[in-house]
């Protein structure tokens, strides 16, 4: 090969691990930014005077002379539509038996989609659900329900060859020639009048229990049980790795014992997380039966036990960049071991230790797995620091995959999931940039 | 147990005995020194099987300064950190024969190496102070061994830093940390730590290997100060700083102490051939 | 002055202690350093509970429903009546979906891993680092819902096009390098210098043409496919590669910068350019610790849950055929978080410890795997310092 061509190579070769690079800086990008993005729509939207209306009802947030004022303001612009309809229905009655019929479906339609859009149609009775005693509170959804108030879907299936295409049909037009025919486009021209949008900052979204399975609300219970369930864990898991990271480093010597405990770490650092699920339910549960059933406490064991191996290992590696001359120099002044460990050792190696304890706390606030058995519930509210030894808790990780995968109206409150996304990221992340930045000042203090 | 130089046993190997206090005029003899303080007995050190310092005779006396010269491997630094027990360190290090402090046996089976490394304090190759304050570092020691009060501690700190002629550099700063003084100044800090827990012996490992010559000028100048008040055993590689700081002067080679006399004495006439060739420059 | 008067008595043995108390102190010593041992003991302990209480719930299933099915049989219906326990579609499922991620990942993460090792100045490094290791602090629960919220209906909708553009990024620059290279090749016997740069671009333009041709049907045929569902294997892989590139790429940067400069300087000397020192002399050197960083990222893949929960489609079947990634599967590790939700109803049913069987099954892979990597390393570090 000529050098042109073996020069070309090594370029490829450098672009090969550039790109690679890249990639993984992009593939970061491109899921925190959709997650940031739309996670920020869960405390920043456009809320309509359905969303006032609901903080004034359950939370007494709210000037109430202004809601008022508002309120009468939306009505006046409601009444209208309402009183078409009302027009339409005694229209109805007077028609003949099949054209009655006809029109009765789809008029159910339109009254269905009304009531998703500005809540229950006055004088009747209000319903059970929270979900359906408020119109849409939020006007991008508000402009959904819109659209699906203005026009039907229908399915193309004209072409068997490909899957089959839907597209809009007015409703207007299958209402011509009776008096509704109206009510769409004044709907349609009258909807900021119905429902006020303004831009509204919801922080409630982040110190707020839920309303009706999370489609209302906050998600504080679930972000009190991500604190508790990781903060029990290291309450766990620190000291006892940090004893054992003292013992490896300063007094275990060279051994087959000790060659079997570091095996034996880094065998629990393999092990799968829904295995340690499985533990933490087989032990901490029904043998150990450390509660009933569920709890913080033993998700906070399981957990605990899922990061000891993370704490023990950094708290090896700070111990050991402590410089031999600490030692010496302590011992020389006629210290003994121990002494030296606690009074020079560890605070040397403090900020070390608590490096990798702050991404231990990250890692076991993000960890679904262990605590699906061991302490997640999909529902509840948020429990007192008593409650911990005995009863369950909502949690971030564990809330996410639930909304997302199993909530009954998943796709309707993608925002609610962007936004625990958004809250549980912030929090691992966060912590993990502390310990960059603790990090960071280490390697300078070393330096001099 | 009382010895003194007379009563001592004549050592096996008659070069390594230092029999009279020779001293230059321009130093003074110590009332009341000249006591063997250490005395080696067959001493030797071993590496598992390597034999790192070889049965080594010899007395070191009280208050004077005694330097250990050598080329680099021939075990004075391993020679001086077995004195006070730093060795025991490393696990397989061990040693034989007797190292007598004060008549009792540094390696014997009731001794506390902790209560010893208080007696017999050291100061490293490379300032080794503690990342806290200045005041700290000095109050660790005396902390160490039960001194709570606050004025005793303060005065121990002034006391410590004023022997080690630390303390006009340093008095109103005394609550920054001490890894913000300059290398010499550190050297000297390890100094008065050391000192702040009353010990008997100094042990000097290439104090100024580190240094720069102000610096070390200023280690030595303490070390002339300290002499008569401490016995001081110091390591070094620089000749002309044995010959300039101490009365005596053991010169290792290859874990053998090939001799052992007034440095005066054995800077101008070496019983040694091998003594000659090492001071002439003939090999290091 | 405290020459050699009486008190030098009281201070000679200032450093020797009774029998005693030293004795007193080597008991207080041995009771610390035992209770200090016990404490770092608790790590084997707790190993060896997690091996006996999934043991203890995986045998009673093997009990009632022996081996043969759980093994061979690929019909999981586990709430029939009677049920079947048939979980070779679904070890199947666990293997396919890391062996994708593999594919991905581990190409990217060893070639990333030299970069960082051996190209980008260390100044930059700084700035890398962090990157990665943000990606393995994000929650698994995230990436999972990027793979179902975003990246499912992203393949579902637009997955000819995608499959057809990622194609085209990735193949058309390995294919031109491979073009130039083998026109060189076949023209060194060629010993005229202006015949052979002649001959050369007629090669390098027949190899284009012929490439570019392939490129472009392949791309075409790609565009074709369509992805009946966003949540299938490849999405998946895509998502478990990522979570397992971090992994790789640290383990196997530590293996890299094990191998002493001396090594590269040596290459340098005798005129190797960078790449051919770093796949001749520094790849084989660090060959076993890159072998371990693999085992250990494929391990993060195999015991990874909530995004193939949430993204695999868990549809416990062999895809047809065996190799096609655009088809739901169903992974071990899915399998024992979704059922156990019905499953602890009715503790000591065959159902509930089935699935500690399979949590049996990933603990004895994982401890394996852990065991190979560790000894892998340890042998090239022995190596590495020439014992």
């Amino acid at each position: 090969m000529n050098l042109g061509t073996r020069k070309l190579l090594d370029r490829s070769f450098t672009a090969l691990g550039v790109g690679s690079i890249v990639i993984m800086g992009m593939m970061l990008l491109v899921v925190l930014m959709p997650i940031l993005s739309n996670g920020i729509t869960a405390n920043v939207f456009r809320g309509t005077i359905e969303h006032r209306k609901l903080l004034y009802n359950e939370f007494r947030r709210g000037d109430h002379a202004e809601l008022q004022r508002q309120i009468a303001e939306s009505d006046a612009a409601r009444r209208k539509a309402y009183a078409m309809m009302a027009a339409f229905e005694a229209e109805m009655k007077l028609m003949s038996e099949e054209k009655h019929a006809g029109y009765q479906e789809k008029y159910d339609q339109v009254k269905s989609a009304m009531k998703a859009l500005l809540g229950p149609v006055p004088g009747e009775e209000l319903p059970e659900l929270t979900r359906f005693k408020y119109g849409q509170t939020r006007w991008s959804k508000a402009e959904e329900r819109l659209h699906e108030l203005l026009y039907e879907k229908q399915w193309d299936y004209s072409n068997p060859d490909v899957e089959a295409k839907e597209y809009d049909v007015s409703r207007a037009a299958s209402f011509q020639g009776t008096s509704l025919v109206k009510l769409f486009p004044y709907v349609e021209s009258n909807i900021d009048r119905m429902l006020l949008p303004e831009w509204t900052v919801y922080w409630g979204f982040i110190t707020d229990s839920s309303i009706d399975s999370h489609m209302f609300g906050g998600i504080w219970p679930e972000i009190q049980g991500t604190i508790f369930l990781a903060v029990g864990a290291m309450l766990f898991a620190f000291p006892l790795g940090v004893i054992a990271a003292v013992y490896f480093t300063e007094y275990a010597r060279e051994g087959f014992f000790n060659s079997l405990l570091r095996s034996a770490n880094s065998t629990l650092a393999g092990v799968p997380s829904i295995v340690f699920g499985l533990f933490g339910l087989a032990f901490f549960i029904n043998t150990l039966k450390v509660s009933e059933s569920k709890s913080v406490l033993a998700g906070s064991l399981t957990l605990a036990i899922m990061i000891l191996p993370t704490i023990i290992r950094s708290a090896e590696e700070a111990i050991l960049s402590v410089p031999k001359t600490y030692r010496e120099a302590s011992l020389s002044l006629g210290s003994s071991k121990w002494n030296t460990i606690v009074t020079v050792i560890l605070p040397a190696a403090l900020p070390g230790i608590l490096t990798g304890g702050v991404i231990s706390l990250g890692r076991a606030a993000g960890e679904t797995a262990p605590i699906i058995f061991t302490a997640a519930v999909s529902v509840g509210s948020a429990i007192g620091l008593a409650d911990v030894f005995s009863s369950p808790t909502p949690a971030l990780s564990w809330n996410i995959y639930n909304l997302a995968s199993e909530h009954e109206a998943a796709s309707e409150i993608r925002h609610v999931q962007y936004g625990m996304v958004l809250a549980l990221v912030t929090i691992v992340l966060m912590l993990n940039l502390s310990a960059i930045i603790l990090r960071a000042r280490i390697s300078k203090k070393l330096k001099g | 147990m009382q010895l003194s130089a007379e009563a001592i046993e004549t050592p096996k190997t008659a070069q390594t005995a230092v029999r009279d206090i020779y001293l230059p005029p321009e130093r003074k003899k110590i009332s009341g020194g000249g006591v063997p303080h250490l005395s080696a007995k067959n001493f030797s050190i071993y590496y598992g099987e390597f034999e790192a310092v070889k049965k080594v005779n010899a007395d070191i006396l009280s208050k004077y300064v005694t330097a250990i010269i050598g080329p680099s491997g021939c075990g004075k630094s391993t020679f001086l950190r077995s004195i006070n027990r730093m060795n025991d360190l490393i696990t397989s290090c061990h040693t034989t024969g007797a190292l007598l402090f004060d008549g009792e046996d540094v390696y014997g089976k009731f001794t506390d190496e902790v209560l010893l490394r208080k007696k017999i304090g050291m100061v490293f190759q490379k300032p080794n102070p503690f990342p806290k304050s200045i005041f700290d570092n000095i109050a660790y020691g005396p902390r160490l061994h039960g001194v709570k009060d606050r004025k005793t501690l303060d005065g121990i700190v002034e006391t410590s830093l004023r022997k080690a002629a630390l303390w006009d550099e340093v008095c109103d700063r005394l609550d920054k940390n001490a890894l913000g003084l300059s290398g010499g100044q550190q050297q000297r800090l390890c100094v008065a730590r050391t000192l702040a827990v009353e010990p008997e012996i100094l042990l000097l490992d290439e104090p100024t290997s580190a240094l720069d010559p102000k610096a070390t000028a200023k280690i030595e100048d303490l070390i002339q100060e300290l002499r008569g008040s401490y016995t001081i055993m110091i390591v070094t590689h620089n000749m002309q700083q044995a010959s300039r700081v101490s009365d005596f002067t053991m010169f290792f080679y290859e874990g053998v102490l090939v001799e052992h006399a007034p440095t005066a004495q054995l800077f101008t006439k070496p019983k040694d051939r091998m003594t000659e060739d090492y001071i002439t420059g003939r090999f290091s | 002055m405290n020459g050699d008067s009486p008190a030098t008595a009281g201070r000679s043995s200032a450093f020797i202690v009774s029998a005693r108390k030293r004795k007193l102190q080597k008991i207080t010593r041995m009771a610390g350093e035992s209770t200090l041992f016990l404490i770092a003991a608790v790590v084997a302990i707790i190993v060896l509970f997690i091996f006996y209480f999934v043991a203890r719930d995986a045998v009673p299933f093997f009990q009632i429903r022996g081996f043969s099915e759980f093994f061979t049989k690929t019909d999981w219906y586990p709430a029939d009546d009677p049920p079947r326990f048939g979980a070779l579609a679904i070890i199947y499922g666990s293997l396919m979906v890391t062996a994708g991620s593999a594919l991905i990942a581990v190409p990217m993460g060893v070639s990333a891993a030299i970069c960082l090792s051996d190209v980008i100045p260390f100044s930059v490094r700084q700035y890398v680092k962090p990157i990665i290791e943000m990606l393995a602090a994000i929650p698994s629960v995230a990436f999972g819902f990027f793979a179902l919220v975003i990246l499912a209906p992203l393949l579902q909708n637009f997955g000819g096009p995608i499959l057809m553009w990622t194609w085209w990024l990735i193949a058309s620059p390995f294919l031109l390098l491979a073009v130039i290279v083998v026109s060189e090749l076949l023209s060194t016997s060629i010993q005229d210098d202006s015949r052979r740069r002649v001959v050369q671009r007629i090669l390098v333009a027949v190899f284009g043409l012929l490439s570019l041709l392939f490129l472009f049907f392949v791309g075409k045929h790609l565009q074709e496919i369509q992805i009946l569902t966003g949540t299938n294997a490849l999405n998946v892989s895509i998502i478990l590669s990522f979570m397992a590139l971090p992994t790789i790429v640290s383990v196997s940067e530590d293996a890299l910068q094990a191998v002493g400069r001396d090594l590269r300087e040596g290459s340098y000397a005798l005129g190797a350019t960078r790449a051919e020192t770093i796949v001749k002399i520094i790849l084989p050197a660090a060959s076993s610790g890159i072998l371990a960083a693999v085992i250990l990222g494929i391990m993060r893949s195999l015991g990874e849950t909530m995004v193939v929960w949430m993204a695999s489609g868990n549809s416990s079947h062999v895809p047809e055929p065996w190799y096609n990634y655009l088809e739901s599967v169903r992974t071990l590790t899915a399998t024992i978080a979704g059922d156990m939700g019905e499953a602890d109803q009715v503790t000591g049913s065959a159902r509930f410890h089935v699935l500690f069987a399979m949590g049996l099954l990933l603990l004895v892979i994982s401890f394996i795997s852990n065991f190979i990597s560790e000894r892998i390393v340890v042998r090239q570090r022995k190596v590495l310092s020439g014992q």
